[in-house]
């Protein structure tokens, strides 16, 4: 008993009107899809390259966005991330608006949509995902993006600041399909990405 | 279409405002009062203040025909206010909380009251004529956070709740000795006291704001702080719902909605102005802003002389003031209520929000 140090005690676990005792799970809608890990994310991952490669970036960024790990575990997240990181950057710049407005057309396009702001905000929130965009080339992106300046901060390391431009360029053109809504169901949605 | 009918009584936010049946007086809260203003001609001036709480007001209801106040307020208190020649007299009521009393509304049949709380119930209110009091049953479980917001369903037995835990529930608020037997609906049959009918959560899980029952009472229509609309059709008691429709818009959340018809519903929150949602089982649409956009300020920003320009380029360094909304709310609007003509065909309803003003509008 001497031995407890009773001052980093956290009272507030024995409270059980405490919000840290709150059940975070009730907030998750029944319909979720199955939980997942890395190595099926990898394998999905592998299918969304593949249909980028031939082309079809519309088909890719939808499927990646579909397919995405709302109940998978941290591991399986992080290699999503970096699968949808790889497809935004894949996708020229011109060709953003179009590609968001044929997205978002679609039945169910508005969670699309969301699902998507979740990724451009996680992917600034992971400094632009070091991991597994690295040997992508930037060259679909260019100097044409309009935020000159944040490329010409480069943060710290090299691909880094060019991983930002290309999501705050998404953003911006995602934000004028789905207007600050979208921004507040990041905040609100419990279906993390 | 008249324009809008804008009363700005104050700078400070109002709560929450209700007005008499009559039209002729309207109830503000205010900090820690309610100020009754009376109409005379176009305006409405001060007539009368309830005194009492000692905390912040956070709503009001007039029924609309015993005429009887209810407020609720943060120092966990409600008080039914009756007319007396000597003014206004107020009745404590026991809720029974420990934490605020967020929101509160007359039942149809003007017996009971419902009070919304941050101590995870609702605590149903009714006349007991022995003791000549007003006390309270609670609605405990599965609430597992604040109530946000009450709604009652048009046979009084029904109570529709909104929480911060993001859940919209119905709940059998049933006293006996009160209320009649309820006709048997698509949300049960044998409804005893605290009777769960449905509880529902969407996908994106903001939490409750508004809530209210179509005026049919079978459907349910909720808004959410994921800046979307709810609106459910149960399909009977124990069942899941036959379609629960969700509309995501692109503007901020709405705090308060009503019902126009049941293809109708008007909506109005963060945005500072109100907007018009159709629909139906099938799918709902945002059929717009009820504002029209031939506002006064758009008028006159428009015929600019360039001295005037120059002028306030000089000054402001900008050409335009933009220090104004171009909307008639100047802040975020707090509550929607029907002003006239029946839920089921609304011909004017009223807003109030943090700007200190309320507006009656014209469909």
């Amino acid at each position: 008993m001497a031995n407890i140090n009773w001052r980093t005690l956290n009272v507030d676990a024995y409270d059980p009107d405490s919000e840290v005792n709150f059940p975070l799970t009730t907030l998750l809608p029944a319909n979720l899809p199955a939980p997942s890990n890395a190595a099926e994310s990898a394998q999905i991952g592998q299918q969304v390259r593949q249909l980028l490669r031939a082309g079809d970036s519309l088909g890719a960024l939808q499927s990646a966005l579909e397919t995405a790990p709302l109940a998978g575990d941290e591991a399986a997240k992080q290699v999503h991330l970096a699968t949808v990181l790889e497809v935004l950057q894949g996708i020229r710049h011109s060709e953003v608006s179009r590609i968001l407005s044929e997205l978002l057309k679609q039945p169910g396009g508005t969670a699309l949509g969301d699902t998507l702001m979740k990724y451009l905000y996680k992917g600034m929130a992971s400094g632009a995902g070091g991991s597994g965009s690295k040997g992508l080339s930037p060259q679909a992106t260019g100097a044409s993006t309009g935020f000159s300046q944040i490329q010409g901060r480069n943060f710290g390391e090299g691909s880094g600041g060019q991983v930002m431009s290309v999501l705050l360029s998404w953003h911006e053109k995602l934000t004028e399909v789905v207007g600050v809504g979208g921004i507040v169901r990041v905040m609100s949605d419990r279906r993390t990405v | 279409m008249s324009g809008p009918e804008v009363h700005h009584l104050f700078h400070h936010p109002i709560a929450d405002h209700s007005f008499s049946a009559d039209r002729q007086t309207l109830a503000v809260a205010r900090d820690n009062n309610v100020e009754l203003y009376h109409r005379s001609g176009p305006k409405f001036v001060l007539k009368d203040e309830l005194k009492g709480h000692d905390k912040t007001v956070t709503g009001v209801d007039i029924a609309p025909n015993s005429g009887m106040i209810v407020t609720c307020s943060q120092d966990r208190n409600a008080y039914v206010w009756e007319p007396s020649p000597t003014g206004w007299k107020p009745t404590l009521v026991l809720l029974r909380i420990n934490r605020a009393a967020t929101f509160v509304r007359w039942s149809p049949s003007e017996k009971k009251f419902a009070v919304g709380s941050g101590a995870r119930v609702i605590a149903v209110c009714y006349f007991e004529e022995e003791n000549d009091w007003w006390v309270s049953k609670h609605l405990k479980k599965p609430i597992r956070s604040t109530i946000t917001t009450v709604a009652w369903h048009p046979n009084s037995v029904l109570l529709a709740a909104g929480s911060t835990d993001s859940h919209a529930r119905v709940f059998s608020g049933f006293i006996k000795g009160i209320d009649a037997r309820p006709e048997p609906s698509v949300w049960g049959e044998r409804l005893p006291f605290n009777t769960v009918c449905g509880e529902y959560l969407n996908d994106s899980a903001g939490w409750v704001h508004a809530i209210s029952f179509s005026p049919s009472g079978d459907a349910l229509a909720f808004a959410a702080h994921d800046s979307s609309i709810t609106v459910v059709y149960p399909s009977g008691p124990e069942q899941p719902p036959r379609a629960m429709v969700n509309i995501s818009v692109q503007t901020l959340p709405f705090t308060s909605l009503i019902w126009n018809g049941e293809a109708e519903i008007i909506a109005a929150g963060y945005d500072c102005e109100a907007f018009r949602f159709r629909g139906g089982e099938n799918g709902w649409d945002l059929a717009g802003s009820i504002e029209t956009k031939h506002r006064p300020g758009l008028a006159s920003a428009r015929e600019e002389s360039a001295l005037h320009m120059f002028r306030q380029m000089d000054l402001k360094g900008k050409v335009k003031d933009d220090t104004q909304l171009n909307t008639t709310h100047q802040n975020t609007i707090n509550t929607v209520r029907v002003y006239e003509g029946s839920a089921g065909a609304v011909s004017k309803f009223s807003t109030s929000g943090v700007d200190g003003r309320v507006v009656v509008w014209t469909l």
